[in-house]
C-alpha cells in the first residue's frame, strides 16, 4: 500500500510542477534532539521511561497557487527518531502531505485557513509497530499588528499498526498501537525581538492513547486491547485506553538567518484516564535547528 | 536684430557656464543610534523659495528578487512611474494600503503592462499578498533633490541650484517624525554643504520566512 500511495503522490507533485513554470518549490529540514521523560506514559512512576532522540524531518514539495489567496502545496514527507537507550522505538518515516491555504483578503493581517491532511509510514523494524500515522485538520490564525500571531486549530489523528499482536488475554484482542483521537488546540506567537519568536499553545486532545506497563490486572480491566511488548527492555504489556491528554507548550525560536532557526521547545503533556487509573504526565524538551529553502 | 552664430554660441555659453559653476552640492551622513553607519536613509533637500524644476517623465523600477524587494527603499519625485517587475520564476502579487499611493498588482509574474503612477508626496509601503515577509518602501519626494544612504551611511546630492534649503532625512525605522529632522542650509557652490544625522530606530517585526519545527513555511 505504502509505495502505491508514494508513488501516485508523487506523480500528483510532478503534475503540478510540470503544469506550470509558476509553481513554488520548497523545502524544509528540521534536526536536533528531543527528550520525553515519559515514552511509556506510564501511570506509576517506577515505571516512567524517559529517552533522548535525534530527530530529522524533512518536507519537500511544490505550491501551487489556485488563484490571488488560494494556494495547494504537496509535499513528499520523510522523518527519523533515533533513540539513545529504547532502539526499538527508533523509526523512519516516509508520507505525504497536502495543504490549502486560504487568505480572507489582502495583507499580512489579512485571517487565514489552512487546510491540511498528511499520512506518514513508520517502519521500526518491528511488525507489532510498524503501520501508518494520519493527520487531518483545519486551522484558523491572524497576524494581529507586527508582533502578535493567534492561530486556533481542530484535527483528527490516528494510527494504524501493520498487523495484531498475537492474542494474549481472550476478548482484548486487537493491535494497542491502534489509536486515534481529536485535538483542539490554540496557540499564541509573540515576536520579543526582530529574530525571536516566542510561542505559547495548548491542546486538548480526546481519544486512545498506548502505555506500557508490567503485567497489572488493575489494567486489564480498563483496556480494550493488550500485547506483549519487550520495547523497553524486560518483558511488559501494551495496553490501550482511552484518556484525554491537556498538552500546554512554550518554545523559543531564533532566526539565524534568512533561512536558518535555531528552536527549544518544552511541553508539559498530562492525560487523564476515562476509568480509574488516574492520570500520567510527561516532559518533553527538544532543541532543534530548522532550514527552509 | 539677429546676432551672428558665433555670437549666439558665445553667448550660450556664458549663460550656461555661470549657472553649471554655481552648481551646489549636498553632503549627508546618516548614523544609527548606535554609532555605525545607516544605509537607505532618504535625504530631502526643499527648496525654501519654493522653485522646483518642471516634471520630466520618469519610469523607476523596484525589482521582486528573491522573495524580497529590491531595493528595499526607494526614493522617487512625486508624478514618477515605478514599475514592479517580478524576477523570481513564482508570481507575486505586490500591494500597498499607504494612503498616499494605494493599489495593488493582482498576482503576475514578468513586468507588469503598465507601471504605477506615485503623484503624492509621502511613504508608501509595500507588500506581497503571497510572501508576507517581503517588506518594501517607496519614498515619494515633493522636489527632484534627494538621495538615498548607501552601506557608509553617506548621501550626495549634487547639481543643487544655490540657495536656502530645508533637508530632511527619511528612514523605514526612525522614531519620532521626519519634520523633527529638518535642518536649514545654504548652498553657495560646488564646495559641498556638510549635514549629519544620528536617527534612534525601532526594531523592525517582520513576519518569518522561517518557518517553526513541523510547520510549513508560507513560501
Amino acid at each position: 500500500m505504502a509505495p502505491r500511495l508514494l508513488t501516485c503522490w508523487l506523480c500528483c507533485v510532478v503534475a503540478l510542477y510540470s503544469g506550470t513554470a509558476r509553481s513554488e518549490w520548497g523545502f524544509d529540514a528540521t534536526g536536533g534532539f528531543t527528550y520525553d521523560d515519559n515514552l511509556s506514559n506510564a501511570f506509576e512512576a517506577d515505571e516512567r521511561k524517559g529517552d533522548t532522540a535525534a530527530v530529522v524531518d524533512l518536507a519537500g514539495g511544490y505550491r501551487q497557487q489556485l488563484g490571488d489567496s488560494t494556494s495547494l502545496g504537496l509535499s513528499l514527507l520523510g522523518t527519523s527518531q533515533s533513540y539513545l537507550h529504547y532502539t526499538g522505538l527508533s523509526n523512519i518515516g516516509l508520507g505525504a502531505r497536502a495543504l490549502l491555504r486560504t487568505k480572507f483578503g489582502l495583507g499580512a493581517e489579512a485571517p487565514w485557513l489552512a487546510l491540511a491532511a498528511q499520512g506518514v509510514y513508520h517502519n521500526y523494524h518491528d511488525d507489532n509497530l510498524d503501520g501508518w500515522s494520519y493527520e487531518a485538520g483545519a486551522t484558523l490564525g491572524k497576524r494581529f499588528g507586527d508582533r502578535w500571531t493567534v492561530s486556533g486549530s481542530v484535527r483528527y489523528d490516528a494510527y494504524v499498526a501493520n498487523s495484531t499482536p498475537p492474542v494474549i488475554i481472550p476478548g482484548l484482542s486487537g493491535s494497542p498501537y491502534d489509536v486515534y483521537g481529536w485535538n483542539v488546540g490554540v496557540q499564541a506567537r509573540f515576536l520579543a525581538t526582530e529574530s525571536d519568536l516566542v510561542s505559547l499553545s495548548y491542546n486538548w486532545r480526546t481519544g486512545t492513547v498506548t502505555s506500557v506497563t508490567e503485567p497489572d490486572l488493575e489494567v486489564l480491566e480498563y483496556s480494550d486491547r493488550v500485547a506483549r511488548t519487550t520495547i523497553f527492555g524486560s518483558p511488559e504489556i501494551a495496553y490501550r485506553i482511552n484518556a484525554n491528554t491537556q498538552t500546554i507548550g512554550i518554545a523559543w525560536s531564533h532566526t539565524l538567518g534568512q533561512h536558518t532557526a535555531f528552536n527549544v521547545a518544552y511541553a508539559y503533556r498530562r492525560s487523564q484516564a476515562d476509568s480509574e487509573l488516574g492520570a500520567y504526565y510527561a516532559n518533553v524538551i527538544s532543541i532543534t535547528v530548522s532550514y527552509s529553502y | 536684430m539677429i546676432a551672428p552664430p558665433a555670437a549666439r554660441v558665445a553667448m550660450l555659453v556664458c549663460l550656461t557656464l555661470p549657472a553649471c559653476a554655481l552648481a551646489a552640492r549636498l553632503s549627508a551622513s546618516v548614523h544609527g543610534g548606535d554609532g555605525k553607519p545607516l544605509p537607505n536613509a532618504v535625504v530631502v533637500a526643499a527648496p525654501e523659495d519654493g522653485r522646483l524644476p518642471p516634471l520630466t517623465k520618469t519610469t523607476e523600477v523596484v525589482d521582486q528578487i528573491d522573495k524580497e524587494f529590491v531595493p528595499y527603499v526607494k526614493a522617487v519625485r512625486a508624478g514618477s512611474y515605478v514599475q514592479f517587475p517580478n524576477k523570481d520564476n513564482i508570481r507575486h502579487h505586490v500591494y500597498s494600503f499607504s494612503p498616499p499611493k494605494k493599489f495593488e498588482l493582482p498576482l503576475y509574474s514578468g513586468t507588469p503592462a503598465v507601471p504605477v503612477l506615485f503623484d503624492k508626496p509621502g511613504i508608501v509601503k509595500l507588500g506581497c499578498n503571497i510572501h508576507d515577509w517581503m517588506l518594501g518602501y517607496i519614498y515619494v519626494a515633493e522636489t527632484p533633490y534627494f538621495g538615498k544612504s548607501a552601506r557608509d551611511g553617506r548621501v550626495e546630492v549634487d547639481q543643487l541650484p544655490p540657495g536656502r534649503y530645508q533637508v530632511r532625512v527619511w528612514h523605514p525605522l526612525m522614531q519620532g517624525s521626519e519634520t523633527a529632522t529638518v535642518q536649514r542650509v545654504e548652498l553657495r557652490d560646488e564646495t559641498p554643504t556638510r549635514v549629519e544625522w544620528t536617527l534612534k530606530l525601532n526594531p523592525e517585526y517582520r513576519p518569518r520566512r522561517t518557518p517553526l519545527p513541523g510547520e510549513p513555511g508560507y513560501r
